[in-house]
């Protein structure tokens, strides 16, 4: 480098006469020459690169939230508000130095006259951060809400309720996952906010709320003509928190499509102004099913169809597509037997979930392995690519059943 | 939180980087601030062409697939929940990859 020249003080006559040394002729390059110094206050520790997904630069453009979450830098995620990304230092060999203002070859003059532009680096980077998209850690926000299940009002003081409760916020920075990933989640796990935290029902609560729920629509018939929500809530919130019954409503019935007019049947007419939901068979069943399986845990397969339809309500008639992602069934051995498997108590990695999935049954179809690993799904993979990469397809029986490819551990 | 800073027309302050291969270096330990480093011309056809000191680097313009971000951490009491602003985006770069070639001094004529 040159010594001893002051920044932006290099004359026309310096840079002619540097062209002249690497003989590079005049002709042969643009008029405008810029001469590149390092700023006066060169600092490469005041900020740092971040490289920008799309999606990442798309939101943070249309002033959308982007979260940094975690406290030590390489266990960080970013969050937009639908997406999730960890956070890697990346390091390369080259030198990267930086210029706020730079002029690229279309934009410099187009005068013949020799000119010279002064330009600033303000920093030299060796490093950057870079995004890589993830899955938010939902088995931990089961985990989390699990510590403290709630069981009623009358339990919350004594001593099986003292663990953590969660507000949003504090699920977020432990969870560590977009607000529509963690809503999601909460969602799809039927957690409801009681008292600015978010809870979990416990299962033998939930028997006993619904328990009351179908009984009541028992006695009133509302199995037949629609649960009348207001008249409901009345008689139950004697019992149970109004928010809880109205959670648990929610869960199990449907909004009510009112009929079309010219329906003479008084008895099955819905009358507009009564906020009517029906019973969602499916899901009742399904409820009855995880009654029992719970208990059990494995079962022989015509002892438990018999029992389970012997269970539900009067008028609700039962299916084994009900129990998808519930319950395995294996046809195989004699008897043939059902299990309870839910997927989230399964593996999160899906090196982990294949391999015991594979170790649990050999071969599986693509109905019976589907519940279990739909939620791996992403942009660049669903459940066929996964399989794909993992599993070896074959023919059992006339339907096609997938193996692993790879040794078990 | 990280925020974004729009520049004074509204859009965002788009920076540049030049990268090269290796690091810069002088002959003896002096501080870099304020320090010339070479000057950068283009050709015709817009390729930049950059001389520092003995070596002349001929590069290209390269358009980032990924642009970066110019993360600057705000400076606030409350370190528990700290914050980020995006004050600029680099969206392209002068990559000069090639092997840089030595500018071999004039022979002096034999006399």
């Amino acid at each position: 480098m040159e010594a001893n020249e002051s920044i932006n003080t290099r004359s026309l006559e310096d840079i002619a006469s540097v062209l002249d040394f690497a003989k590079l002729d005049r002709s042969e390059i643009k008029s405008e020459t810029q001469s590149v110094y390092f700023s006066e206050h060169l600092d490469s520790e005041s900020f740092r690169l971040l490289e920008l997904d799309k999606a990442v630069l798309e939101a943070i453009e249309n002033g959308e939230k982007v979260v940094l979450r975690g406290d030590k830098e390489d266990c960080a995620v970013l969050c937009t508000d639908s997406q999730t990304f960890e956070v890697k230092q990346g390091e390369i060999s080259n030198a990267m130095l930086i210029l706020p203002n730079i002029h690229f070859g279309p934009e410099l003059s187009t005068n013949d006259e020799p000119s010279v532009r002064y330009n600033e680096v303000n920093s030299v980077m060796h490093s950057f951060f870079e995004l890589r998209p993830v899955k938010p850690r939902l088995a931990k926000l089961r985990q989390l809400l699990e510590k403290n299940p709630y069981s009623g009002q009358a339990e919350e003081g004594d001593d099986d309720h003292q663990g953590k409760k969660f507000t949003f916020n504090e699920l977020l920075d432990l969870v560590q996952g977009s607000e529509n990933e963690i809503n999601t989640a909460l969602h799809k796990m039927q957690a409801l906010i009681i008292d600015g935290y978010w809870r979990v029902l416990d299962f033998d609560f939930l028997v006993q709320v619904m328990g009351h729920l179908l009984q009541l629509c028992d006695e009133n018939d509302w199995t037949h003509s629609g649960v009348p929500i207001e008249e409901c809530l009345n008689v139950l919130q004697e019992l149970y928190p109004r928010s809880v019954v109205e959670h648990v409503i929610h869960n199990f019935c449907d909004k009510a499509v009112p009929t079309v007019s010219g329906d003479d049947d008084e008895e099955n007419r819905m009358q507009i102004d009564i906020d009517y939901h029906k019973l969602n068979e499916d899901k009742v069943c399904r409820f009855f099913a995880e009654q029992i399986l719970k208990h059990a845990r494995k079962f022989n397969l015509s002892h438990f169809l018999s029992t389970w339809e012997k269970s539900v309500p009067e008028g609700m008639k039962t299916s084994l597509y009900q129990l998808e992602g519930l319950a395995l069934i294996d046809r195989d051995s004699t008897p043939e037997v059902i299990s309870y498997m839910t997927v989230d108590t399964l593996p999160e990695d899906m090196d982990e979930r294949f391999n015991f999935l594979f170790r649990m049954k050999e071969k599986w179809s693509l109905a019976d392995i589907t519940p279990y690993i739909k939620d791996l799904e992403t942009d660049k993979m669903d459940v066929t690519a996964m399989l794909t990469k993992v599993a070896r397809a074959s023919m059992s029986k006339g339907i096609k059943v997938y193996n692993s490819r790879k040794p078990l551990t | 939180m990280v925020y974004f800073r729009p520049g004074d027309a509204g859009k965002p302050q788009e920076w540049a980087m030049i990268e090269l291969q290796g690091t810069l270096e002088t002959r003896h330990p002096v501080p870099f601030s304020g320090r010339f480093i070479g000057d950068l011309h283009f050709t015709h056809k817009d390729v930049p062409v950059l001389i520092i000191g003995h070596h002349i680097l001929y590069g290209k313009l390269v358009s980032l697939e990924k642009p970066y971000g110019i993360l600057v951490k705000d400076r606030q009491a409350d370190t528990a929940h700290a914050s980020y602003t995006i004050t600029a985006i680099i969206r392209k770069k002068l990559l000069f990859k090639n092997r840089p070639k030595p500018i071999i001094a004039n022979v002096p004529k034999k006399l």
